[in-house]
């Protein structure tokens, strides 16, 4: 998404809107954050009889951009529909997509995922897949069209952090030129930072600010480790090496203390 | 010449300040849209749970405190009633299964951490959890127990009090519902009336005067089910909102509720019957054989920091967002609507919003 001019400057930090103690904190918790973009679910606030307006009305409120999700949805059928809704509700073509396989781990559904990817693409939206941290299907979404892909980190409201960095790191460096946003799993601000100094673009959180026993507080903390994981990642970390090596001369110690015994 | 006071709205607030203002001397006369039985109303799907320091998971310290104090208002006011009320206070549990353990863990911290009260809540092992509820013991070796909580029965309180408000002559208009409210007026369909103070109780009906006012949608099961004893609230432990499994009079049992961010006021879905039936035959298999009695929704008023207010201006003072909190505040709303009305300073300062803001405030 940071590929787009008006985008540019958009905190590196996206953030849901579901379980927060009241939307007031919820309110408190977004601006703590800094971030410039949330997600917001459809599903469940039945749409179609103008259910949820106005709790999405304070979320218009926030003045911040919205990615609408597709969460809870379990079949491509059902994704497109509440896509469609979502363009309508909050006018615009962005969307998150969720198509949920697994009703366990909440595991994206990878064939579903692509179809409807493809057909949203088709239709004019701007998708922004939610996938698991498979090289190959990222790169699929990649050539269907997605701009953005965001790979897991471990299952949805897990808090698990960074299950398996090898992945997120490789796909990291196949797909240089699109955006990656780590999406699920997110527990602790640390996890953010280490995906960000990974080059990932971005990170979504949600429950790790929402569940956390001081919401406001946690997303300051959020702020302010998306930040320094990027300035980490944009300054260049140094190379690790298998050996100590002072960055003081050690004239004061006896050779023989160097030497391999 | 005793002042008067219109009340729009006969819901649990409406009915108990129009008693607790008639206690007072005033001339009380009640508008309200439903009939007298109030079986429309949000309070009667209510599960009337009085349970201050579990709130505490997500609500603030005031909430706690004026639930701690309603409850010991409950057991006089109830008293007073013409009608038998079910209410206890043997406090509730709280439980967890294996895999959410680590939800209850977070739950404890949570409510001790928050808690400003000297009410206390304490761990029990499977033979603490026996002495209390010795039907849940075989399934969950840990629990939570929160001492000075209790609960009611809003559909016998609604009716009881409403023959209290009937054997006070306080004038009622039912199936006549407000249309707008003024300092010192109130004005129905055809009519328009003259008070020394209007009240409007009428939840989401004032949503038109409240710009953030939002329902939060609530589903109920009421189940009968003679196989299964328990004695208190039971609250199990659910990644999206707190289910109540809680023994009323009868056999009966009462689960609930959903909570969900809708306006809907159709009937209950699948999913969240599923939910919550799963809920209580997970919590005990006596509700294998249990019969549904009936299953409720309705939408509970709520404001940003879903807290209830006060917004007074001469004459006019409105009352709204008691969200999920009804019945665990009513006594003490309806203490600090009552001293605003006489001109005493009221408890709860906290309360009372200025007329001419409807939201975004922190307070």
């Amino acid at each position: 998404m940071w590929h787009l001019p008006e985008c540019r400057d958009l905190s590196r930090l996206l953030i849901g809107t579901a379980l927060y103690p009241s939307p007031e904190i919820m309110r408190r918790s977004i601006e703590a954050s800094g971030a410039d973009v949330v997600t917001v679910s459809l599903r469940r606030q039945n749409p179609t009889d103008g259910g949820g307006e106005q709790f999405w009305d304070y979320i218009k409120d926030l003045g911040k951009r919205i990615l609408p999700n597709t969460a809870g949805c379990r079949s491509v059928k059902e994704a497109i529909t509440v896509a469609q809704m979502a363009r309508e509700v909050f006018g615009t073509p962005w969307i998150k997509l969720e198509v949920i396989g697994d009703d366990y781990n909440l595991q994206p559904d990878p064939v579903g995922l692509l179809e409807a990817t493809e057909e949203l693409i088709k239709q004019g939206f701007e998708v922004f897949p939610y996938t698991t941290d498979d090289l190959v299907l990222c790169t699929r979404l990649a050539e269907a069209g997605c701009k953005t892909v965001m790979p897991w980190a471990s299952p949805i409201g897990s808090g698990q952090g960074l299950l398996n960095p090898f992945n997120l790191e490789m796909i990291r460096k196949r797909l240089p030129h699109i955006s990656l946003i780590v999406d699920a799993g997110i527990g602790k601000p640390s996890d953010a930072v280490r995906a960000l100094e990974m080059g990932y673009d971005g990170v979504l959180i949600n429950s790790a600010v929402a569940l956390a026993q001081d919401p406001v507080a946690m997303a300051t903390a959020f702020g302010g480790a998306v930040a320094a994981g990027r300035l980490a990642y944009e300054a260049g970390v140094m190379p690790k090496r298998n050996f100590a090596s002072p960055s003081t001369p050690t004239v004061g110690t006896p050779f023989w203390h160097g030497e391999p015994s | 010449m005793s002042r008067t006071v219109g009340i729009a709205g006969a819901g649990l607030i409406g009915r108990m300040t129009a008693l607790a203002l008639h206690h007072e001397g005033w001339s009380v006369t009640l508008f309200d849209r439903d009939q007298q039985a109030g079986t429309n109303s949000c309070s009667y799907v209510g599960a009337g749970m009085l349970t201050p320091l579990a709130e505490l998971e997500k609500a603030e310290p005031l909430i706690t405190e004026m639930g701690l104090w309603s409850l010991e208002a409950w057991a006089a006011l109830i008293d007073r009633l013409p009608e038998p009320v079910f209410f206890e206070r043997h406090g509730s549990l709280v439980v967890a299964h294996q895999q959410d353990q680590r939800e209850l863990e977070a739950f404890r911290t949570q409510v001790q951490r928050k808690n400003t009260t000297s009410a206390r809540l304490h761990e029990l092992d499977r033979r603490g959890l026996a002495e209390l509820e010795p039907e849940l013991a075989p399934r969950f070796a840990r629990a939570l127990f929160l001492e000075p909580e209790g609960q009611l029965e809003p559909r016998m309180l609604l009716p009881a009090l409403a023959k209290a408000l009937q054997a006070a002559d306080v004038t009622w208009h039912h199936a006549t519902p407000v249309t707008s409210v003024a300092p010192g007026v109130l004005e129905t369909d055809n009519a328009r009336f003259d008070f020394d103070l209007v009240l409007d109780c009428r939840g989401l009906g004032a949503r038109s005067d409240w710009a953030d006012l939002r329902g939060v949608r609530g589903e109920i099961v009421r189940l009968h089910a003679p196989e299964v004893r328990l004695s208190r609230p039971v609250r199990l432990m659910h990644p999206r909102y707190p289910i109540y499994i809680t023994p009323r009079p009868q056999g009966q049992v009462l689960i609930g509720a959903t909570q969900i961010e809708s306006d809907d006021m159709g009937a209950v879905t699948v999913r969240s019957a599923l939910e919550l039936l799963s809920a209580a035959y997970s919590l005990h298999p006596g509700f294998a054989e249990a019969r549904i009695l009936e299953t409720r929704v309705h939408c509970r008023p709520a404001l940003p920091d879903n807290n209830p207010a006060l917004r007074d201006e001469t004459g006019l003072l409105r009352v709204n967002g008691c969200y999920r909190h009804g019945f665990l505040i009513a006594p003490a709303l309806v203490a600090a609507v009552t001293a605003f009305a006489a001109g005493r300073a009221a408890p709860y300062p906290a309360l009372f919003h200025p007329s001419s803001s409807t939201a975004h405030q922190g307070r």
